[in-house]
């Protein structure tokens, strides 16, 4: 008995692959800003060798297939993270184009949420931007973001785009400025995490949750624990899949 | 991205319109310039007779709505332009939806000539010696208006396509209801700007008081001062607004206020916020006997028309609706969360919220806004001499719970018992762009929502298409969560 859950998102289209319950096939691949697209020839792919009775579709490319059961990515995620850690009720999503807090109940259920404002300030297009114009790949930003953070006010991702030149341009050193756009970043999201309630401990998913810095600078500042699932752009996919399992079950 | 249903291409005044064709879908919109000679296909049942004769007398007298626009010194270009995605979105949401009451026909053909027929009329009453006063809020006293003959009518505000014009007077950072009003204004879109004598506006925002400063030098604008609080001394103060207000009318109109003419206005005005009041309480109902969207759009409307004869088409339409209820009949399966709205009101032509959260499977139950239960709720005690009425008609705005108010304690109850009431499911609580008051007072209402553990979910917007993709995500994870 399989079930499938396609994640439409603005940077990467996920799919994952449920047998029984257990993840059997996981796929991650660029949208290129063609998502339905993508989403289509992967799941054809997939379907060809795993055959799922049911599909779920997430993602704000979901309108798009109409002839699958569609869910809101906001329910997918908390059912995706509800599968990692039953036990945790604050949910952080920082995805390409959108910031999201949601709070579930001890079923996975989404009990409250709130998203980011309709600009890239505070999301992951946000630090992509940045850092391309740094000409930075996420995998350096690490140890780049180990010097004194210079604080970065802007944070519309024009401005700061332009701030973070003018400080460039004054010579302060690009790991300071990388260490600020973090924590400006990180603050950002606390007080977003905060007008959902206090946390003690947090579930940070979606492609933002790779960047090691940010989740550092975040904890410290909502002073929580935060966890990360093991593959934290898949979870919408996953919780997707899982609702397409369940659909199935009751079936 | 995905595209609202309506009002295609007006993000840019620039960008070219396809114009509506005459087609069987639209012909009822007589304002179009390419659907205005084809019948009207809105059947009217036969108690609209009078109604009937009047369109057909209209349309004999072939006195064509450009002719009446060009008079009113609109720019006809730009009002073409700004009306022609009206049939297409006006058919989307509304006529192709299945078991909408039969009485909706009525408010159907108000809309499909929202700037012909009504324009008439009121160019009409000012050739007869009647003024045109228009308004942008329910703490204006349209009952003295109408009682010296006057028609008190509001004003267009929920367009995005007159927003960039309003920017070249006011801030962009400013609530775009009155961006879109000035913006109507400036442009010559708006026939009831045009046709009015009076814009009458009130100080219930800081953008709305500073705004008629300007908007003065394009329409005389006479201002009521509204208090902040709700005192005794408060209330006197608005009371002595009242009746500098009544003095004023009287001035202007050359028509003294009688105990009769006064009995009047308010017997006229009462009638047309007790009709509203009966079609909210049929909401209550389950399964909804009506979607949320008409009703909206009758609330919007009710600020246009005459009062008496859309007063009787709305008890028209409550008596079908009570034979539904009767029947158990509805327009949503009875599962279909029920939503109530609460915040900044929703001018016409501004339908985007209600209509995603129809579109999503939730049916919109009632509104705690001022196109809503603000504008209906309460009514104009009778009294035995015009003193008496004057004080009563001042003393019923201040039973509204609008934010302007320090503090406003009321609007939490009031949303608590519509949300008990109608039996909600959850509340959305809808705030226009930069509107501060309602913004701020939405962390009041979302923490009493909470301790009663009523599932809430705050959206901010404005009358633009871009962000429908993110609000209907919204829309529907909230809808998802109630089920």
């Amino acid at each position: 008995m399989k079930a499938a859950g396609l994640d439409l998102g603005s940077v990467n289209t996920k799919l994952v692959i449920l047998d029984n319950g257990k993840p059997v096939f996981k796929k991650a691949v660029p949208s290129r800003f063609d998502p339905v697209s993508v989403g289509r020839e992967l799941l054809e792919e997939a379907c060809r060798e795993y055959e799922p009775a049911e599909t779920v579709v997430t993602g704000y490319g979901r309108v798009s297939f109409p002839e699958n059961r569609v869910v809101t990515e906001i329910t997918c995620q908390a059912k995706g993270c509800h599968y990692f850690f039953p036990e945790v009720p604050y949910i952080l999503d920082l995805g390409g184009q959108d910031a999201k807090v949601i709070k579930k109940n001890a079923q996975g259920k989404v009990v409250s949420f709130v998203m980011n404002d309709k600009c890239a300030a505070g999301t992951g297009r946000f630090l992509d931007v940045i850092f391309k114009g740094l000409d930075l790949r996420p995998e350096d930003t690490d140890s780049a973001a180990e010097a004194e953070p210079v604080p970065i006010n802007s944070m519309c991702t024009v401005f700061a785009e332009s701030e973070v030149i003018t400080l460039l341009a004054k010579g302060t050193p690009k790991t300071s400025v990388v260490a600020g756009l973090f924590k400006s970043t990180a603050t950002r999201l606390a007080r977003f995490i905060e007008t959902q309630g206090q946390a003690d401990t947090l579930v940070f998913t979606g492609g933002g949750a790779h960047y090691r810095p940010l989740v550092r600078l975040l904890a410290e500042q909502i002073a929580a624990e935060i966890v990360i699932p093991p593959e934290p752009e898949l979870t919408a996919a996953l919780g997707a899949a899982l609702i397409a399992n369940r659909a199935q079950t009751t079936l | 991205m995905i595209k609202f249903p309506g009002f295609r291409g007006y993000r840019c005044a620039c960008y070219p319109v396809e114009p509506a064709r005459p087609s069987p879908r639209n012909a009822g919109f007589r304002g179009c310039r390419y659907a205005r000679d084809t019948v009207m296909f809105l059947s009217f049942t036969d108690t609209d007779a009078v109604l009937r004769n009047r369109v057909k007398s209209w349309e004999d007298e072939s006195v064509d709505n450009r002719e009446l626009w060009a008079s009113l010194g609109m720019d006809l270009g730009k009002h073409d332009e700004f009306l022609a995605p009206l049939p297409g979105a006006y058919t989307n949401l509304f006529l192709e939806r299945s078991r909408r009451p039969r009485a909706m026909s009525y408010f159907d053909a108000v809309v499909g000539d929202i700037h012909g027929i009504r324009v008439k009329e009121l160019v009409a009453a000012k050739e007869n010696g009647h003024k045109v006063f228009a308004t942008f809020c329910v703490y204006v006293p349209e009952e003295i208006i109408v009682a010296a003959g006057s028609a008190c009518i509001g004003l267009c505000a929920g367009a995005q396509y007159t927003v960039p014009a309003a920017e070249k007077v006011l801030p962009r950072n400013l609530c775009p209801l009155i961006k879109s009003a000035m913006g109507f204004k400036l442009e010559r879109i708006c026939p009831y700007f045009q046709v009015a004598d009076w814009v009458i506006g009130e100080t219930t925002c800081d953008g709305k008081k500073k705004a008629w400063e300007i908007l003065n030098d394009y329409v005389p604008t006479y201002v009521m001062e509204l208090p902040q609080k709700k005192r005794v001394q408060d209330n006197a103060f608005w009371e002595e607004e009242v009746r500098e207000f009544a003095a004023f009318v009287e001035k202007e109109t050359e028509v003294k206020l009688t105990k009769d003419n006064l009995a009047e206005g308010i017997a006229k005005i009462n009638r047309k916020r007790a009709a509203l009041k009966r079609l909210a309480a049929l909401r209550q109902a389950s399964p909804a006997p009506i979607h949320g969207l008409d009703v909206l759009v009758i609330n919007q409307l009710a600020f246009f028309d005459d009062p008496e004869r859309f007063a009787s088409r709305v008890e028209l339409l409550c008596t079908e609706l009570e034979e539904r209820v009767a029947q158990n009949e509805g327009v949503a399966p009875p599962e279909a969360p029920r939503i109530l709205i609460t915040g900044t009101p929703q001018p016409i032509p501004f339908w985007k919220i209600h209509a995603l959260i129809e579109q999503a499977g939730g049916v919109v139950v009632g509104e705690e806004t001022c196109t809503g239960e603000r504008y209906y709720r309460d009514l104009t005690e009778p009294a035995s001499n015009k003193d008496g009425m004057l004080v009563n008609i001042a003393r019923r705005p201040l039973n509204v719970n609008c934010a302007c108010f320090t503090p406003n304690a009321g609007r939490v109850k009031d949303i608590l018992s519509l949300a008990d009431n109608l039996r909600v499911d959850g509340v959305i609580d809808f705030t226009l762009q930069f509107c501060q008051p309602y913004g701020v007072e939405s962390h009041t209402v979302a923490k009493e929502l909470e301790k009663r553990e009523i599932p809430h979910l705050r959206l901010e917007s404005d009358f633009s298409e871009e962000d429908q993709g993110q609000l209907k995500t919204r829309i529907e994870a909230f809808l998802e969560m109630l089920k």
